[in-house]
């Protein structure tokens, strides 16, 4: 195997060892007073108004009713469609909506290469003249996925690096770390567009190649626009964890667990049993009205220093 | 410097003002407000104020910090704010907010949609220092150089470095009096960051690090509130003497002559008012009054510490006396053993208490709170009261939505309930229900009378909200009509109050503001006088 393949295997190592790693360590994070924001999908009945179940007359004496089909309604279209941004920032959707849906579409690419190099293994012919219904179907999206993902990111990557140059908004708040992340990306989309018009219209190269990653077998020689187009990909998983770029990571635990998350305190729950124990956390915080060393538990029962005085003397 | 082209790192220049703030670059009001010469002028500081207090940002003085006489002082605040800042990030000392927080400032893709959201950067004619994501971003590069591993370094590679000095931080603690706490923005954004979450976590670091805070939300607020048992600084006996006004003056206005319930031990219900309510607003407890009493609920309010002032201004900048507000109503409720607690038309303090103390209130603590708006809802429709909806008839009436109240907590309908039952001419603000617009009195803006802040409060901050008014009774905006804003919390009715004082809302147009309960006795019909007192504003 040449060090390209070291690459590539230590790129996805790093990848998925990273994005566990930042998903355990927020969610390993104490449990947060309730920051809910309205409308939360999942209120049964009310969401479509933003509405809650703080509605209700004596709330708590009645079930809390749960529509898990809005809140699966509302994720679908706010992850394919990005409709936050289609409603309050068109301008930017334009360019944001094909770059996402390219990477979308990229992943997808990805899951069929591999899904067809397991079926060749398996002996099943994949091809557009292949006997094998599943044979014709993974090709077709094979091609589809690759080619679409690609062209759509690079348009989507291109409109963003516009948009951060010549919108004002956007270059003010922008730094050498966004662009360069654009810039990446871009790369390996055009780099693959190259591959599939030049090299490997069908795909095939492609998931032999993956073929042999997932069997640890040499992917040896290649046509020249893979092997960059294998670094820049290699490069992107490495670095992905380490960036921003991750926030499909972090936009479960903003949704879920901040936006949307509601769950009452209630009497011998979960939640309660977390809180009891951060009660006994101690506070270092300086300012004169916070005893030093003291648990939250104390310091918000022991109001004698609230003024500062006792710490002033 | 042309403010429009203000950059995150220019927070740490040393070239005196930031921004200049002009009254014709705000966007135009809707008539009859729509020439500059006819609104209220913004006074700039006196040289004096300028000279004494740290107003670099903008040229207004809301947190009025003293400037440091030496470069010492300034060195040792930096200290404390960069030490302040990794409290921040360390879960013991806020496991409160710490999740969220980091998510914000991680995540953020920098791509303005939350700014769209902002009523007062749009208000002001897009100032780049009012963004949200300007305030987000400066605090998210200190979080990048002084909390991630290597971030000095990284910075630096990354081009998200910011120079920290006294003038940056000072900058700061203005800045973070510029934002309501509405959460509007974070409602937009796409990855889900909360700028909001950022203006309440700095505003933290100022208070519980740095004993930086406004003074009436800190001295003469929460701790006022804590000692002398309202933020008012009315006593229990202050206190009773009020009710037996308020009662007196009921039974003035109505001809209803009963006792309140004070201390009442096993009520269902413990009634927290905000204290603001009986000193400025005495109507507003009295139509409670009113409709509990004919409704036969089972009711108290409290005269212990605490117990009859609902506030609670820990929500906005500090999280230990929040808790230590939270746990004194607790206390109150638990002593009376109450069934549980209903908020008064107070927006705060439904979200401190129902809301984000849920999580601190454990064991029988955790008893149980409600809406005054639900409650209310229930007994229109139950039928309890005699309404006639035609005694609102001769009144337009729109209805400002409480942040704290519907976007923050979801109670959306039961006031649009009660308002569909007593109001012929009830008509929606666009937008509105949880896309409403902030008061611009959100997060202690309301109470916050220092040097020139009021006249930026209501040019700036209330700007968005005095349009909708405009804009909603447009048709009938001349003074032969009768119209009322119904804004269900105090905090709220606080700012419009003052918004009308200084546009002439009132003797211009005609419109009246109050609370929703003040409207259903208005509609009841066992009284035979109008509640609502029109010429008595």
């Amino acid at each position: 195997m040449g060090a390209l393949q070291y690459f590539i295997y230590l790129s996805v190592a790093v990848l998925l060892l990273g994005l566990l790693f930042k998903a355990m360590k927020i969610a390993r994070m104490p449990i947060h007073l309730r920051w809910d924001l309205y409308p939360i999908p999942h209120e049964k009945g009310k969401g479509h108004y933003g509405g809650s179940y703080f509605e209700e007359l004596d709330w708590w004496t009645k079930p809390l009713k749960v529509s898990l089909v809005s809140e699966v309604k509302e994720m679908s279209k706010e992850i394919l469609l990005i409709q936050s941004l289609f409603h309050h920032n068109r301008f930017l959707w334009f360019s944001s909506f094909p770059f996402h849906f390219g990477l979308y579409l990229l992943v997808g690419y990805l899951f069929f290469l591999l899904l067809g190099a397991i079926l060749n293994l398996s002996g099943i012919v994949i091809g557009a003249t292949s006997e094998s219904a599943i044979g014709v179907t993974t090709h077709y999206l094979t091609v589809i996925t690759g080619a679409g993902g690609a062209i759509l990111g690079a348009i989507g990557a291109v409109g963003l690096i516009l948009s951060r140059i010549f919108k004002g908004e956007l270059r003010r708040f922008s730094v050498k770390a966004d662009f360069f992340n654009l810039a990446l990306l871009l790369a390996l989309f055009v780099a693959l567009l190259i591959s599939l018009v030049t090299v490997d219209k069908d795909g095939a190269l492609h998931r032999s190649l993956a073929g042999n990653l997932i069997t640890f077998k040499p992917m040896g020689e290649m046509p020249s626009p893979i092997p960059l187009e294998l670094f820049l990909a290699g490069f992107f998983f490495l670095y992905l964890p380490f960036t921003h770029m991750t926030h499909f990571v972090g936009k479960y635990f903003t949704y879920h667990k901040v936006r949307w998350e509601d769950h009452p305190n209630l009497r011998g729950s979960k939640i309660e049993k977390a809180v009891t124990e951060y009660l006994g956390y101690k506070l270092s915080w300086s300012a004169a009205h916070i005893k030093p060393g003291s648990t939250w538990a104390e310091a918000a029962t022991d109001t004698s220093p609230v003024t500062g005085e006792e710490k002033k003397k | 410097m042309s403010s429009k082209k203000v950059k995150v790192t220019d927070m740490s220049n040393n070239q005196g003002q930031l921004t200049e703030l002009n009254q014709a670059d705000f966007l135009p009001l809707p008539p009859p407000y729509d020439k500059l010469e006819l609104e209220p002028k913004m006074k700039p500081l006196t040289p004096d104020q300028r000279q004494r207090y740290e107003c670099d940002l903008d040229g207004i003085a809301a947190v009025m910090i003293p400037r440091p006489k030496t470069e010492e002082e300034k060195k040792v605040l930096v200290d404390k704010f960069l030490s302040g800042l990794t409290k921040l990030f360390n879960k013991e000392d806020n496991w409160t907010f710490i999740q969220a927080l980091l998510l914000t400032m991680e995540y953020c893709a920098k791509c303005q949609t939350c700014s769209t959201a902002c009523p007062i950067f749009e208000e002001s004619g897009g100032k780049e220092i009012y963004r949200p994501s300007y305030r987000a971003d400066v605090m998210r590069r200190l979080y990048k150089k002084y909390i991630k591993p290597g971030g000095k370094f990284f910075t630096k590679l990354t081009g998200d470095d910011i120079e920290v000095n006294w003038e940056m931080i000072a900058r700061l603690a203005e800045l973070t009096y510029r934002c309501t706490l509405c959460r509007r923005c974070a409602q937009t954004c796409p990855i889900g960051a909360d700028n909001g979450l950022v203006t309440h976590e700095l505003r933290k670091i100022f208070s519980q690090e740095m004993g930086i805070s406004v003074k009436q939300l800190h001295e003469v607020g929460s701790v006022q509130h804590i000692q002398k048992g309202s933020s008012t600084g009315m006593t229990p006996l202050a206190f009773k003497d009020n009710v037996e006004f308020m009662e007196d003056e009921v039974k003035e206005r109505t001809g209803m002559e009963f006792k309140w319930p004070i201390d009442k031990a096993g009520a269902d219900v413990l009634l927290l008012h905000n204290a603001g309510e009986f000193l400025a607003w005495p109507e507003n407890p009295e139509a409670f009054a009113i409709i509990l009493e004919a409704a036969g609920i089972s009711y108290t309010l409290s005269s212990d510490l605490l117990g009859y002032d609902g506030v609670n201004y820990g929500l906005w900048y500090d999280d230990v006396q929040l808790a230590r507000v939270a746990l004194k109503h607790i206390e109150t409720a638990k002593k009376l053993g109450v069934k549980k607690i209903v908020l008064g038309e107070c927006g705060h303090s439904h979200k401190a208490l129902t809301v984000i103390a849920d999580r601190i209130l454990t064991g029988d603590y955790n008893i149980p709170r409600e809406s005054s708006l639900t409650l209310l809802a229930d007994i229109v429709k139950s039928g309890r009261l005699k309404l006639d909806k035609s005694r609102n008839e001769d009144i337009y009436v729109t209805l400002h939505d409480p942040c704290n109240v519907v976007r923050l907590m979801g109670i959306v309908e039961p006031q649009r309930e009660i308002l569909r039952a007593i109001s012929p001419k009830f008509r929606e603000m666009t937008p509105h229900g949880v896309e409403n617009y902030c008061c611009g009195g959100g997060s202690g803006f309301a109470i916050m009378p220092n040097t020139n802040f009021p006249d930026w409060r209501h040019s700036v901050a209330g700007r968005k909200k005095l349009r909708q008014v405009l804009d909603v009774f447009q048709d009938v905006i001349g003074p032969e009509h009768k119209k009322y804003v119904c804004a269900p919390c105090s905090n709220c009715k606080g700012q419009i109050r003052e918004l009308f004082s200084a546009y002439g809302v009132f003797e211009r147009c005609n419109i009246l503001y109050g609370g929703l309960v003040e409207l259903i006795v208005n509609a009841m019909t066992d009284i035979e006088k109008p509640f609502l007192e029109w010429d008595w504003h």
